[in-house]
């Protein structure tokens, strides 16, 4: 099965209409995604949103209601011991292996695959090499996911699925794993895709992402192209003559001011342009998304 | 594991053999360095020499010292709790904490799973009979077996005792919430059975409903086999039919060999598939929450 990897290029992950519902509770409305070889891929949303659904779907923990999944080129339901090799996996709750020592474990983990990284060198990449022989429950929350990464990628996954992995670090754990992240990607070609309700997280690790509010893919884009895409709209505020503030959403705030100058021909009180960012943007939909959620809440 | 084409799977099956097998030894070797589990299996062994020591008289109408007839009957309780309640916390557990749910994300995790838990399941069966026979008959002249024929029922009552609780024990560690409520569950039942089985007296002074029910399981059959292998033959004057019924003794594990299989591999198959990283976390706050887990 590994003579067959797909040139770079190729898309690793591809679904369609991907759609979930558990009891009657629809929790993905037909999500599309695409992940290419070699490429960081973040699931950016708010808690409850759907990314860790959708990852499970892709990951083959899940049976999808509806859509099309392809995942190296199989579907993830149907995924044999040679298509697992090729898919490594850090989830954020993993608690496992507690008596384990660190090397023991990890020296274990490659012995269930035909062409395992080397165990130390392994270790030297996540930065547990003073902890080889320390068990795995006495390790700090960033050394024990750090593990858990070594853990994923030691059968030399073509494909790394990363669930919320800085989760409750603190800032220096946090940019420790980014490192380790953004080697792995650059200098190891693995195919990251991580969910995130971090938006600085996903600027600063991934080339794209997909903005997953409310079971659906709001945006999806570099992270410039949503940038760009969310400050297309300004917002023009100002003073009006009667002393009230007013304000309006434009795509060309530059033609509004104009405009207003001439009709009060002269200087405008208090004027201001205000355009987004894609945190604005974010933090909006979002937003609207819970507002829409607690109206539906409501009983009528 | 299906077949693949290639030739890769002869190479493929052999290093999950090997790594299940690898994995056994570990985790064996984790119980014998644990302190708390030694305790609790070496704790279950001093038990039985204290009754080997402490209990006199004869079993009625026999020659049979009363110690050997609990000692016999304490062996397979042990057996038999080895099965119900050791595995199914041990399963539990593992889920609860992800080790399943890594397995099955690793290729060939879950055969691998399997193999390691047959070896420790029976390495601690094996360990636990061997010491306490043998530090009951070196220490209290407990029973031994009766010759050849005594070795070979031992044997045989032995591995069919496992393989009517292993399979048992999997089926009920797949389908208990967690390895709080778990333990709760088991000891109640098994507790009910220790009594009722014949293990610790013979069974003929109960009523007979209580005896009928007792009979359905396997423990009663276990611990009557063992007395065949580890009592004088006089002994059997003691046993409700007067005989020690061997086949019937095989017939009963065999059914509950079976039956447990049969219940076992769908209820594995179907905790595996269900686990995930989602209900992980899911049970985990849970956990959290009722202040049962170190933060």
């Amino acid at each position: 099965m590994t003579a067959g990897r797909a040139p770079a290029g190729h898309l690793v992950v591809e679904a369609r209409g991907l759609a979930m519902a558990y009891g009657g509770v629809d929790v993905l409305h037909g999500v599309d995604l695409t992940v290419r070889r070699g490429e960081v891929f973040a699931l950016l949303g708010p808690n409850g949103a759907g990314k860790t659904t959708t990852v499970e779907i892709l990951e083959g923990f899940r049976r999808r209601s509806a859509g099309e999944v392809t995942v190296l080129g199989a579907d993830p339901e149907r995924g044999d011991d040679a298509w697992r090799g090729r898919v490594g996996l850090v989830l954020q709750s993993w608690r496992d292996h507690r008596r384990w020592r660190v090397g023991e474990l990890l020296t274990h983990f490659a012995s269930y695959h035909p062409d395992p990284r080397d165990p130390a060198e392994l270790l030297a990449l996540v930065g547990l090499v003073e902890q080889v022989g320390q068990r795995v429950e006495r390790l700090s929350g960033g050394q024990r996911r750090r593990l858990d990464v070594a853990l994923g990628i030691v059968g030399r996954p073509e494909l790394l699925f990363l669930d919320e992995p800085t989760t409750g670090f603190d800032p220096r754990a946090r940019h420790a794993f980014h490192r380790l992240v953004e080697r792995l990607a650059r200098e190891e070609g693995v195919t990251v895709l991580l969910t995130t309700h971090d938006l600085a997280e996903a600027e600063r690790l991934a080339d794209r992402i997909a903005l997953l509010v409310g079971g659906r893919v709001r945006a999806c884009g570099t992270p410039s192209e949503l940038a760009r895409r969310a400050a297309a709209r300004a917002e023009v505020r100002w003073r009006a003559e009667d002393g009230t503030f007013r304000g309006e959403r434009t795509d060309d705030p530059s033609r509004l001011v104009w405009d207003l100058h001439r009709n009060a021909r002269g200087p405008i009180a208090e004027l201001e342009v205000r355009r987004p960012t894609l945190e604005d943007t974010y933090l909006r939909m979002v937003h609207r998304e819970e507002t829409a959620v607690a109206d539906e809440e409501v009983p009528a | 594991m299906t077949r693949r084409a290639g030739g890769g799977n002869g190479r493929g099956g052999r290093r999950h053999w090997r790594a299940g097998l690898r994995r056994g030894g570990i985790e064996l070797r984790q119980l014998l360095r644990g302190p708390r589990e030694l305790a609790g299996h070496l704790t279950n062994v001093l038990v039985a020499l204290l009754l080997a020591v402490s209990i006199d008289g004869t079993v009625d109408g026999t020659e049979v010292p009363s110690a050997h007839l609990v000692v016999v009957g304490f062996a397979a309780y042990l057996l038999f709790q080895i099965g119900v309640i050791n595995l199914p916390q041990i399963l539990v557990t593992e889920r609860e904490e992800g080790t399943l749910l890594r397995l099955r994300a690793t290729p060939g995790g879950i055969p691998a799973y399997l193999i390691a838990k047959s070896l420790l399941v029976v390495a601690m069966a094996v360990g636990t009979l061997a010491l306490l026979l043998a530090s009951t008959a070196l220490l209290a002249t407990g029973p031994t077996p009766r010759g050849a024929g005594g070795w070979l029922t031992l044997l045989w009552v032995t591995t069919l005792g496992l393989l009517a609780v292993v399979p048992l024990g999997a089926a009920i560690g797949a389908v208990l919430p967690n390895p709080r409520e778990a333990l709760a569950l088991l000891m109640l039942p098994a507790m009910g059975l220790l009594l009722t089985s014949g293990a610790m007296f013979p069974s003929s002074v109960l009523p007979d409903p209580v005896q009928r029910v007792a009979a359905a399981f396997p423990l009663k059959w276990m611990a009557q086999g063992l007395r065949s292998a580890l009592l004088p033959d006089a002994a059997r004057a003691a046993e409700p039919a007067g005989s020690w019924e061997l086949p019937m003794v095989a017939l009963v594990l065999t059914t509950w060999a079976v039956l447990g299989f049969l219940l076992a591999v769908p209820l594995l198959r179907r905790a595996a598939r269900r686990e995930s990283g989602s209900r992980l976390a899911a049970r985990r706050g849970g956990a959290a929450h009722s202040g049962a887990l170190p933060a």
